[in-house]
């Protein structure tokens, strides 16, 4: 029987009250919207587009923050961060504020406020497309994302963050530090 | 509105702070001891100590009526102190947890009391004549991390708890022999020790930083690091919640909430001051801060002559020293409790925060 070295198991994922094995599910709320795939939200990237297109990015952008698929797989989320970011940086600088408000009021206008705002860090910490995207170095898998590869702003990803930073700023402008605080917090990952 | 009373104690943060019913004596948990202070003429003066825990003091609770102090801490002991004539005399309860105990309150029948900890448990306490000591009983179902708040509903069996895992539960901590059978309420009718008569989370989810109950019991506040407010109101036992009200903020998260009335909540958290929300069962808003921030400057006056000027410029690279909030706590606040209220409406309330400051708002 090969040797086992009893001191490199790692005892915690044995133990059932741990917080290894805390169940993360329990922190999404019941109000959770159906699973969505990547097709569903490659379908919702065309209609954006198409908004774009015809010159209305407020719709656009309303559009895409509320079909967010905060319950759909990795590859769905993916599909639908790219459109996201693509509607932010089809809507010129001086028009940021005015879609801005018209989005984040009225019905569920901070709901999407929020979104957005998880979508301004899921675009700041994904990599650049044209790099291998590294591998998490979470030491343990607790379930909560740590430092990931940083966007470094080489090349063509320097734009991107720029855009996303003036977007952060108009935001956090418009409803506060609250909506920073609630991306940490929210389970409903974009 | 009169402004606001300021005791800066010390330059430590305050866990906890519990004034006795006639406010003459003030008790924070500092450090490792809890600190008694008196009362003479319009300030507070250190009197007394309570040492006997070894790490930091989480909770600290004056009964009103028997004047009996219950105190909680790390080392995962609790405490009841009563008067003698040669001074505060601790019992040790029997608290059986592995973890910190993190918050501790009377019931209002002063019969028993709650501890949170660490543990995944609440430890209800009371008192066995026979064998003169206070022993406990453990809370232990559904809780799946550590507790964080805790409040009494004014019948003394229902128990709301805030937890890490996110959730606010309403639990039933009937005891056989110390508690009288409560009237059926919309929590529940029969209510066997660890009912669970509501389980609340948030869409934004978040660790809970303060519940309360409304002054009749039949509302639920609870707060949480989602920076939002949520009110629940329930509509009878097994069944949803008549509504769930759930109001999100642009301010930094809130550690501590209580009512005033039963459409009004006084929240302060890590924005440094009280803010107050006003709403009923169709919807709840936040109505602005309790701060009166014009009249501060007062204090910030300092010398104006070129000499002094040109010093700090040299010293400091600036004219003025930009080092102090313009709220009356200069930290996070920790604890909100009411000071002076009639049927359940306040007057005053205090606050204790990070910077070592006890404070009396007039509401």
């Amino acid at each position: 029987m090969a040797q086992l070295n009893y001191r490199t198991i790692n005892i915690d994922v044995l133990d059932p009250d741990s917080s290894i094995n805390f169940p993360m599910d329990t922190l999404l709320p019941a109000t959770l919207p159906a699973p969505t795939t990547s097709s569903a939200a490659a379908a919702v990237a065309g209609e954006v587009r198409q908004l774009l297109r015809g010159g209305d990015p407020e719709a656009a952008l309303r559009h895409v923050l509320d079909t967010a698929p905060l319950g759909g797989d990795e590859r769905a989320k993916e599909v639908h961060l790219a459109a996201v970011t693509e509607v932010l940086q089809g809507i010129r600088q001086g028009e940021m504020s005015r879609v801005l408000e018209g989005v984040c009021t009225g019905e569920g206008g901070a709901g999407r406020a929020d979104c957005l705002m998880k979508y301004l860090y899921k675009g700041m910490a994904s990599p650049v497309s044209n790099q291998t995207p590294r591998k998490s170095v979470s030491p343990q898998n607790t379930g909560f994302s740590q430092i990931q590869g940083r966007n470094l702003g080489e090349g063509g990803g320097g734009q991107q963050m720029s855009v996303l930073l003036s977007w952060h700023e108009k935001l956090v402008e418009l409803v506060g530090t609250g909506s920073i605080v609630r991306v940490m917090t929210d389970r409903r990952t974009v | 509105m009169a402004a606001p009373e300021v005791h800066h104690l010390f330059h430590n943060p305050i866990a906890d702070h519990s004034f006795s019913p006639d406010k003459s004596t003030l008790a924070v948990a500092r450090d490792n001891s809890v600190e008694l202070y008196e009362k003479s003429g319009s300030k507070f003066s250190l009197s007394d100590e309570l040492k006997g825990h070894e790490k930091t003091v989480t909770g600290v609770d004056i009964a009103p009526s028997s004047g009996r102090i219950v105190t909680c801490s790390q080392d995962r002991n609790a405490y009841v102190w009563e008067r003698t004539s040669s001074g505060w005399k601790p019992t040790l309860v029997l608290l059986r947890i592995n973890r910190a105990a993190t918050f501790v309150r009377w019931s209002p029948s002063e019969q028993k009391f709650a501890v949170g900890s660490g543990a995944r448990v609440i430890a209800v306490c009371y008192f066995e004549e026979e064998n003169d000591w206070w022993i406990s009983k453990h809370l232990k179902k559904p809780i799946r991390s550590t507790i964080t708040a805790l409040a009494w509903h004014p019948n003394s069996v229902l128990l709301a708890a805030g937890s890490t895992d996110s959730h606010a539960r309403v639990l039933s901590s009937f005891i056989k022999g110390v508690d009288t059978r409560p009237e059926p309420s919309a929590w529940g009718e029969r209510l066997p020790f660890n009912t669970i008569c509501g389980e609340y989370l948030n869409d934004s989810a978040g660790w809970i930083h303060g519940v309360s109950f409304s002054p009749s019991g039949n509302a639920l506040a609870f707060t949480g690091h989602d920076s939002s407010i949520t009110v629940v109101y329930p509509s009878a036992p097994e069944q949803p919640p008549r509504a769930m009200l759930n109001v999100t903020t642009r301010l930094l998260p809130f550690n501590s909430l209580v009512w005033n009335g039963e459409n009004e909540i006084i929240a302060a958290g890590h924005d440094c001051e009280p803010y107050r929300l006003r709403g009923d069962e169709s919807g709840w808003q936040l109505a602005g801060t309790i701060e009166n921030k014009s009249g501060h400057g007062a204090d910030t006056a300092r010398e104006e002559s070129a000499l002094h000027m040109f010093r700090q410029m040299d010293l400091k690279g600036q004219t003025q020293a930009d080092i102090q909030l313009k709220s009356t706590h200069q930290n996070t606040i920790s604890t909100v409790r009411p000071y002076e209220e009639t049927d359940g409406v306040l007057r005053k309330f205090s606050t204790s925060g990070v910077d070592g400051r006890v404070v009396i708002w007039t509401v």
